[in-house]
């Protein structure tokens, strides 16, 4: 009755265009009504999408936000992109690569897969085109590569994971992300390798030792960031939150020293990162309403005797995990997913003795395929926005990219070695 | 009017984030340089995360950031579009005023009737809580004004 009431109210609200966030905090306010009165009902939500901010883990995610706003003002981008160039432009495809390379990168600086998408994307499009590209693929393969940023730490949504998973460890997560977010990213590469092959897109001429040298040097500030964030908080020096306010200020004498923000323009990038925080915080705050809806109707329960009754094969039960999450990915964001499915899953892959940390890699590393697909794929609206170009032509040369995405999860979910191999190593 | 609203929003909400960094970092510098955490940075940081995400959401409703999926619009006329976009934005009101304005005053009054202060900076939580009802009149405002003018363009459109 609650259950149905949740998912129908949900579903008719988003179809209807209602913006997800109030949508999530509508249907948790109607399940929770069928049972509590009227009033206390209104203030329990109130109270759970204040609670559900008040966390010091969470304070990252702002941090982490802002310091991709002044980064993306900052100049950081070209020169990945020049680094990416002399390190794989010579490969047949090359362009294909560089985009990939660089959302890599890019993506793990900024820890958004949108900002990757549109820094990146917006460079390489125009390029890829004017060099005899095919436009769909250039988004297919700038889309796709945008989400191994959110695998390769430091990423937001492994904080989220950590505080929907009652505080499994970050610097764990970070470090565990790295292998799969490589294997993804070099997957894809195989198939923009067989895809340009297959075209005869042309190859650029190999850059010579020096060049990637110096093309290194100009991008080892911006690199040197992923040293000091995740070094301190692998090393223990500082939280993810103290790790993220330093990413801030450091963002900010980098783009200073770079001459492309002034004290003047502060003021301007504050103001819009106060509105895309805004717009994450609320469906943070709304999707913590709505697992607390979830829990007090014991819906996790329901769901791990259902999961445990069907088999009590690992390997089963996370095939059967991850189906449902792909379908979950295809409609829902990828934050309120996280939120609200891993206190459904995680008791039953824990009762199964798949470890936290590995359950974490194999979500989001799923997820991230629903931010490449229509109707809610994010990132990839972002992309086909920058490339100015139409859905149609992009659904093709996705698919194959899309089977390397799956065969990458396919592997990190037998191989839980892949995930878990650097965070022991460190001693996690 | 709302250009005001906006504008005075958006200094606020620089601010809080401006403080927020400043505090953190700070907080970060009282452990590592002069080797005793002040116990208020992580409070303060919590809670100016709570305002300028509630506030923000405020001021992101009135300028219609917040992500929504367009599926079924596209295949209405744009009559019927605009007489969704008047459920759209009723659906939002109602849900603002019964929670952050409603839901949240009474969470305010329960807190301050409770008498509960914070750990470290001995504030009493409810100035903290009663971000949601002042969330809740600006969203009121915003929603407001939105049918308004939808309304408007409904009539003149005929």
């Amino acid at each position: 009755m609650e259950i149905s009431i949740l998912v129908l109210s949900f579903l008719i609200l988003i179809s209807i265009r209602v913006p997800v966030a109030w949508s999530l905090g509508i249907s948790a306010l109607l399940t929770l009504l069928v049972s509590v009165d009227t009033y206390p009902a209104l203030t329990t939500i109130a109270q759970r999408i204040v609670t559900g901010l008040d966390s010091f883990s969470i304070l990252a995610i702002p941090f982490f936000i802002l310091a991709g706003h002044i980064m993306n003002k900052g100049g950081i981008a070209e020169r990945l992109i020049d680094f990416a160039k002399a390190l794989v432009g010579s490969l047949p495809g090359g362009l294909a690569h560089v985009n990939i390379v660089a959302a890599m990168l890019f993506g793990a600086i900024a820890g958004s897969a949108g900002a990757a998408a549109a820094a990146i994307g917006g460079f390489m499009s125009d390029k890829m085109e004017e060099s005899g590209y095919d436009k769909g693929f250039g988004v297919a393969v700038n889309v796709t590569s945008a989400t191994t940023g959110l695998v390769i730490p430091p990423s937001n949504i492994f904080i989220i994971y950590s505080v929907a998973s009652g505080g499994v460890s970050i610097g764990a997560l970070f470090l565990a992300g790295y292998l799969p977010g490589i294997l993804t990213g070099l997957l894809l590469m195989m198939v923009a390798y067989i895809w340009a092959k297959r075209k005869g897109y042309p190859t650029a001429d190999r850059s010579s030792l020096k060049n990637v040298l110096r093309t290194f040097v100009r991008a080892l500030p911006s690199l040197f960031l992923l040293i000091v964030v995740i070094g301190g908080i692998v090393a223990g020096i500082f939280t993810a939150t103290e790790a993220s306010s330093i990413a801030v200020l450091y963002c900010l004498v980098l783009a200073a020293v770079y001459r492309e923000v002034s004290f003047k323009n502060i003021r301007p990038i504050l103001v819009e990162s106060s509105s895309t925080i805004a717009i994450v915080m609320l469906l943070i705050a709304m999707s913590m309403a709505m697992s607390w809806v979830l829990s007090y109707e014991n819906i996790p329960q329901a769901v791990t005797e259902a999961l445990l009754g069907l088999s009590d094969n690992k390997i089963m039960v996370l095939i059967l995990i991850n189906i449902i999450l792909l379908i979950v990915g295809i409609f829902m964001d990828m934050t309120p997913a996280v939120l609200i499915f891993t206190p459904i899953f995680l008791p039953v892959t824990t009762a199964l003795g798949i470890d936290p940390v590995h359950f974490g890699i194999i979500m989001v590393l799923n997820l991230c395929i629903g931010l490449c697909t229509p109707p809610v794929g994010a990132v990839l609206f972002i992309g086909i926005g920058v490339a100015r170009t139409t859905i149609q032509k992009v659904v093709r040369p996705l698919l194959p990219l899309f089977l390397a995405m799956i065969i990458s999860l396919i592997l990190v979910s037998l191989f839980p070695e892949l995930s878990l191999w650097l965070p022991r190593l460190f001693g996690f | 009017m709302k250009k005001h609203i906006d504008h005075f929003l958006e200094w606020i909400l620089a601010l809080l984030l401006g403080v927020m960094v400043l505090d953190v970092f700070w907080g970060v510098i009282t452990r590592y340089i002069l080797d005793s955490q002040s116990s208020w940075t992580d409070e303060l940081a919590r809670f100016l995360l709570i305002w300028l995400s509630i506030l923000g959401a405020a001021y992101a409703s009135g300028k219609k950031l917040h992500i929504a999926i367009d599926l079924l619009p596209q295949y209405l006329n744009e009559r019927n579009q605009k007489i969704l976009d008047i459920v759209i934005t009723v659906i939002v009101l109602l849900f603002g005023i019964a929670v952050f304005l409603i839901g949240g005053l009474r969470y305010v009054y329960i807190s301050f009737a409770l008498g509960q202060t914070s750990p470290a900076l001995n504030l009493p939580i409810g100035f903290v809580y009663m971000v949601l009802p002042i969330s809740g009149l600006c969203i009121m405002y915003y929603k407001l004004l939105d049918l308004f003018i939808i309304i408007k363009n409904l009539k003149n459109g005929n």
